[in-house]
């Protein structure tokens, strides 16, 4: 699959436009961020709800005091996981894409764009082909240190010279092209590593337990510290390098915490649940737009928008195909790219 | 065609219509690279457990071969040769028109989603009507699909690179989740025989392959050469091509339509190929260190680096039958990334 080698954004790839006019106000920010916790919610709780028949809201209000019946208590703890899981991916994934968005001032930066996702779909594969390795929760072990090993490449390649933003993106092109085809080479002369591998790529919340969710837990926690000690130093890199140097802030390091908090991040996500695309490429840009120009407040809503649009795109993948399902990476790219297609008409100039 | 002129520039003209201005430096790089295709082929030919020794191989290709020879040549490794060489001089070429008009030297029709629709069109007919569609169809039509749907979105057709770029990023997304769901949902071997198309193969090709490219080129080629003139003076910048009378706008959509035929008739005969389209034509640009399209020294070099890459599919010790397009997306990837480094190094980029 050509995927990665294809996403490459033109020479000339546009800076994020920085907000308009005043920013929101505080009051403004609370309710908008009041209303996505509600829709957040919602999505929750629709993610327990539906499966391949509905519970309806009394039982599983009923499963969670303890008063149902043994065979729905089973049927609504066995979305418990996928559900947890749908929050955690959602979570890393949409704060990785803003922190990548907000480092590059491009606003397609995305884990998928840089070549993480297929380092750790390289590392997945490594183990399966060649250490043996099986299970879910221990091939995670093998997403991460392939992320990292890309994140780390990335970072060589791409910031040689001070961090170009360009540079970045192209460096992610080629990492992901000559791990792709890595990627293949050993998934089409081993059948057994093929027959994983093809369901993991696709990108699914269902079929995984709390295990995975434990192994990436650390390093999703470690990702989001960092992001956070970050954020005040982003706002002023948004400034351009010399204002931030100005401002006390080292722009390299900025950059390179960033990249490795984004890093740690979207190897989490891509562990637990298979390379999901478009969640960290869109997310942000919602959240900028309700959140302003204030990078604290975009890893915010982007920690409480990212799991609300996972998990709902989780339930309609369950609803859509009934009794079978479609995985939420096919729903995100076919709801994320027309949505993209549409804000294609809407770019301004020739870039 | 003649070739004749002073001072290192010579004007290469066919009949009345065609009539470019060629550096003698052009000349020398293009045969070099006839030089080096005519080895590749050679190698292709003779390396291996059933290949013909070089001593052998004239006699062998005009035809005095006889028994396993004869089979090689004929069946075997003849028909790959000439289709490999054909798929590569046409995404060569396609590339070569494609940046020369986008301005843009990552705009290829790879870049834009059209290798992605393919492989999705391939994977509906292969899931849908396994067996009484062929799968070239499905992915001809996957590629046309892909290129209206970027065509639509952008709203302004082709002519603004960036929403070509992102629309192509979109649609190659959607493209590829479809694929691996077909890859996902279907039975394990299928699944691995669909997997190694959408890479791009070239192995078990037969003559009628080879005849369908090189049709595509016969019609193209000659397109291609007459648009040439028009697309250097195209890329002085729209104004000075309007005021000289060549028409940008056309001459660019013109070009763009060309590269997707040949794109989409590389992809009818040996899968989604990756990179070559992208690369063919930087590499020819620095064998002559000049601007312009270039665009019969692209397709010979598309042409070369599909020969070799087939080369190393057939002979590496890696695994039997690995579809070349994952050779040409390791090499390609690679050589992308020295190409940046080198760049940064003389910052230029």
């Amino acid at each position: 699959m050509t995927t990665a080698p294809t996403q490459v954004p033109p020479s000339g790839a546009r800076v994020a436009a920085p907000a308009k006019g005043r920013a929101p106000g505080t009051a403004r920010r609370a309710f908008l961020l009041l209303a996505a916790v509600a829709a957040l919610a919602v999505a929750v709780l629709a993610s327990v709800m539906f499966g391949s028949r509905s519970t309806p809201l009394g039982d599983v209000l009923d499963v969670v005091r303890g008063q149902a019946d043994p065979y729905i208590t089973t049927v609504v703890e066995s979305r418990y996981p996928r559900t947890a899981l749908g929050v955690l991916a959602g979570v890393t994934l949409a704060v990785a894409g803003t922190l990548m968005q907000g480092i590059t001032r491009n606003p397609l930066a995305d884990p998928g764009l840089l070549g993480i996702n297929t380092g750790a779909s390289a590392g997945v594969v490594t183990a399966t082909a060649y250490l043996g390795v099986s299970g879910q929760a221990a091939t995670v072990w093998w997403a991460l240190p392939g992320a990292l090993v890309a994140g780390v490449l990335l970072q060589v390649i791409g910031s040689s010279g001070g961090g170009n933003l360009v540079r970045l993106v192209l460096a992610g092109a080629v990492i992901s092209a000559v791990l792709s085809a890595y990627i293949q080479a050993v998934t089409l002369s081993k059948p057994k590593v093929f027959d994983s591998y093809r369901y993991w790529v696709v990108g699914a919340l269902g079929g995984r337990d709390f295990d995975v969710l434990w192994a990436v837990l650390p390093f999703a926690v470690a990702g989001l510290v960092l992001a956070l000690v970050m954020a005040p130093g982003l706002n002023a890199l948004a400034l351009g390098d010399e204002s931030a140097t100005s401002l006390g802030a080292n722009p390299v390091w900025l950059r390179v915490g960033g990249l490795v908090a984004a890093t740690l991040l979207s190897a989490s996500a891509t562990a637990a649940v298979g390379p999901i695309a478009f969640v960290g490429l869109a997310v942000p840009h919602v959240a900028r737009a309700l959140a302003g120009i204030d990078f604290r407040a975009q890893l915010v809503f982007s920690a409480v928008l990212g799991p609300t649009l996972l998990l709902f795109a989780d339930v309609v993948g369950r609803v859509l195909l009934r009794p079978q399902e479609l995985m939420v990476g096919v729903v995100t790219a076919f709801v994320g790219a027309p949505a993209l297609l549409f804000a294609v008409r809407r770019m301004k100039g020739t870039t | 065609m003649t070739a004749g002129g002073r001072e290192g520039r010579g004007v290469v003209t066919v009949g009345r219509a065609v009539a470019l201005p060629v550096a003698r430096a052009h000349l020398v790089a293009g045969a070099v690279l006839l030089v080096l295709l005519v080895a590749a082929s050679a190698a292709t030919l003779s390396l291996g457990r059933l290949g013909i020794p070089l001593a052998d191989l004239p006699r062998a290709i005009t035809g005095g071969a006889d028994g396993v020879d004869a089979f090689v040549i004929e069946r075997l490794r003849g028909p790959r040769l000439v289709t490999g060489m054909g798929t590569g001089a046409a995404l060569g070429l396609s590339g070569a028109l494609f940046q020369s008009v986008t301005r843009n030297p990552l705009g290829s029709p790879d870049v834009i989603g059209l290798t992605s629709g393919a492989g999705a069109g391939a994977a509906l007919v292969a899931l849908m009507a396994p067996g009484t569609v062929p799968v070239s169809l499905g992915a001809m039509a996957g590629a046309a699909a892909a290129m209206v749907l970027v065509y639509v979105s952008t709203g302004t057709g082709f002519r603004n690179p960036g929403r070509l770029v992102v629309a192509g990023i979109g649609v190659a997304a959607m493209a590829t989740a479809f694929t691996q769901y077909v890859v996902y949902a279907m039975e394990r071997d299928r699944a691995a025989v669909l997997s190694a198309y959408v890479n791009g193969s070239l192995s078990a090709r037969a003559w009628e392959d080879a005849a369908t490219i090189g049709l595509v080129l016969l019609v193209t080629v000659p397109l291609a050469l007459l648009l040439a003139r028009r697309m250097e003076i195209g890329e002085m910048g729209d104004e000075i091509a309007d005021a000289l009378g060549a028409e940008p706008q056309r001459t660019r959509v013109a070009a763009v339509v060309l590269s997707i035929v040949l794109s989409a008739g590389a992809v009818s005969v040996a899968g989604p190929i990756a990179f070559i389209s992208l690369t063919a034509p930087q590499i020819a640009r620095r064998l002559t260190r000049g601007t312009g399209a270039h665009l019969t020294l692209a397709a010979l070099t598309g042409a070369l680096l599909l020969v070799l890459a087939d080369l190393a599919a057939q002979q590496l010790p890696i695994d039997d039958g690995l579809p070349v397009g994952i050779y040409t997306m390791a090499i390609g990837g690679a050589y992308l990334g020295w190409l940046l480094t080198r760049e940064w190094k003389r910052g230029s980029l």
